[in-house]
């Protein structure tokens, strides 16, 4: 594995992780093919492919997504409130708490009591919260989490996602060859699967958030707050053909 | 949770107040400018209304955030014997765009101030902050350039420590047996129940200014 040129795409060793900037992440979600849904043997396939290409397990990671629903006095509350407002704990920072309303192009990042304080507001409940959960692999200057998106208090799998992960650089510009390289080597091991469906990276464009090219945790915030949205479409897209 | 009392006094007296501070704390002031937004749901959202405050710390090279939520007073009989208020209150720094969010939400100005002064913050018995400031309006919307005093010749005086349902008596006799300190300068008592300045106020402040603080009150 240490210093395999794989493709055009050199996996160098994993000498140190840049602390003072954050590393760059994309954030894929699956999209099953028309007329099929995702399953657990495809997490299985997935996880399976990540260790064929000397992905190094490292232990699992969590995040969790709650959808905020507005309340009040009237029965129907009608549209005058945001319907897509999202609260985000992610993973490698326990201690923040992040709000985005996608339609509104707004993320905040704050701590997590902000949690409770929404609670006492009492103008907003959380009623659904998804969780992504799975293992992590280190491969090179890459970290690769596969996970599995399932409700809070269930098991049952509504999608999958991967996070991968560049250490080294931390602009979304310039990491998007590397990135894109290497999410092209990953496609192309999986595709020998044959696994009905693939991975989707869709950018959300981060200048319209306010946010700058350096990366950060509301970078991956609004991802996932994206990935989300589009995982819904998907699943009333397909019910609908039914 | 917290603990609060507050009083008033002339900006005559605040020096003097100043020099009482350091001698009572033996930490130096730390400048405060407080922009203060208090915001209110509109009609229809949540089963009742409900009020958030952002402030945004000015003093900072870069402006930082913060969202305080202040909840009910402990209440009954042992509340009312107690001369300090206890209160729920919750708060959590943010980045810069929480306004356009709790716009987004469903909340509206209520009104806003700025709060310009200073503040002592220390532990004796409990951490108690201690924040002497003018109360200003703007004339403007959100335009703290130019901002007026509500209350010409007069500071705000506010204690504050935080405080659990476990511990708050202690805190309490903290907060209490440190106001003492004040007394001849100022009355601290609960927010709401108005008490004007001391009339021992002018004598003490004399006292403090000519010797620096030296002479015990």
């Amino acid at each position: 594995m240490w210093g395999r040129e794989w493709g055009k795409l050199k996996i160098a060793p994993f000498h140190f992780r840049v602390t003072s900037a954050m590393p760059i992440k994309w954030i894929l979600h699956w999209q099953p093919n028309p007329g099929t849904t995702v399953n657990s043997q495809i997490l299985s396939e997935v996880s399976q492919c990540a260790e064929s290409i000397n992905g190094v397990k490292d232990g699992r990671w969590k995040s969790t997504l709650s959808f905020y629903k507005a309340m009040g006095r009237e029965q129907t509350i009608g549209n005058e409130f945001p319907r897509d407002f999202v609260g985000i704990s992610l993973a490698e920072q326990p201690s923040k708490y992040f709000l985005v309303i996608r339609g509104q192009r707004l993320v905040v990042e704050a701590e997590t009591s902000i949690q409770a304080i929404m609670e006492k507001l009492q103008s907003y409940k959380t009623r659904v919260a998804l969780n992504f959960e799975g293992n992590q692999y280190q491969l090179g200057d890459f970290q690769l989490r596969v996970g599995k998106v399932v409700p809070m208090h269930s098991e049952s799998l509504r999608g999958i996602v991967m996070e991968m992960e560049y250490l080294p650089i931390s602009s979304w510009e310039k990491s998007h060859q590397m990135m894109g390289d290497f999410f092209d080597l990953w496609q192309e091991a999986l595709s020998k699967r044959s696994l009905s469906g693939h991975f989707v990276h869709n950018e959300p464009n981060f200048r319209e958030y306010g946010l700058t090219d350096q990366y950060s945790f509301q970078h991956t915030a609004v991802q996932y707050a994206s990935i989300t949205a589009q995982m819904i479409a998907t699943s009333q897209g397909a019910n609908q053909q039914r | 949770m917290e603990c609060v009392v507050q009083g008033i006094i002339e900006t005559k007296h605040v020096e003097a107040l100043e020099i009482l501070l350091q001698g009572l704390c033996g930490v130096h002031r730390e400048s405060l400018r407080v922009h203060e937004l208090c915001l209110k749901s509109v009609p229809n959202l949540g089963l009742v209304s409900s009020e958030i405050r952002l402030l945004c710390d000015l003093e900072q090279p870069e402006p930082t955030w913060t969202v305080r939520h202040v909840g009910g007073a402990l209440r009954g009989a042992g509340a009312d014997q107690i001369s300090v208020l206890v209160r729920n209150m919750m708060e959590s720094k943010v980045s810069k765009n929480a306004l356009r969010l709790f716009y987004a939400l469903g909340y509206k100005l209520d009104h806003e101030l700025l709060r310009v002064g200073f503040t002592f913050q220390f532990h004796r018995g409990a951490q108690i902050t201690v924040t002497v400031s003018s109360v200003n309006k703007m004339l403007k919307l959100h335009s703290t350039d130019e901002a007026v005093p509500v209350t010409p010749g007069i500071q705000l005086v506010e204690v504050t420590a935080p405080a659990s349902s476990e511990n708050y008596t202690e805190v309490v006799a903290a907060m209490s047996s440190f106001c003492e300190y004040l007394a001849p300068l100022l009355h601290l008592s609960k927010p709401g129940v108005s008490t004007g300045v001391v009339p021992t106020a002018a004598a003490a402040a004399a006292s403090l200014m000519s010797d620096g603080g030296g002479t015990a009150l």
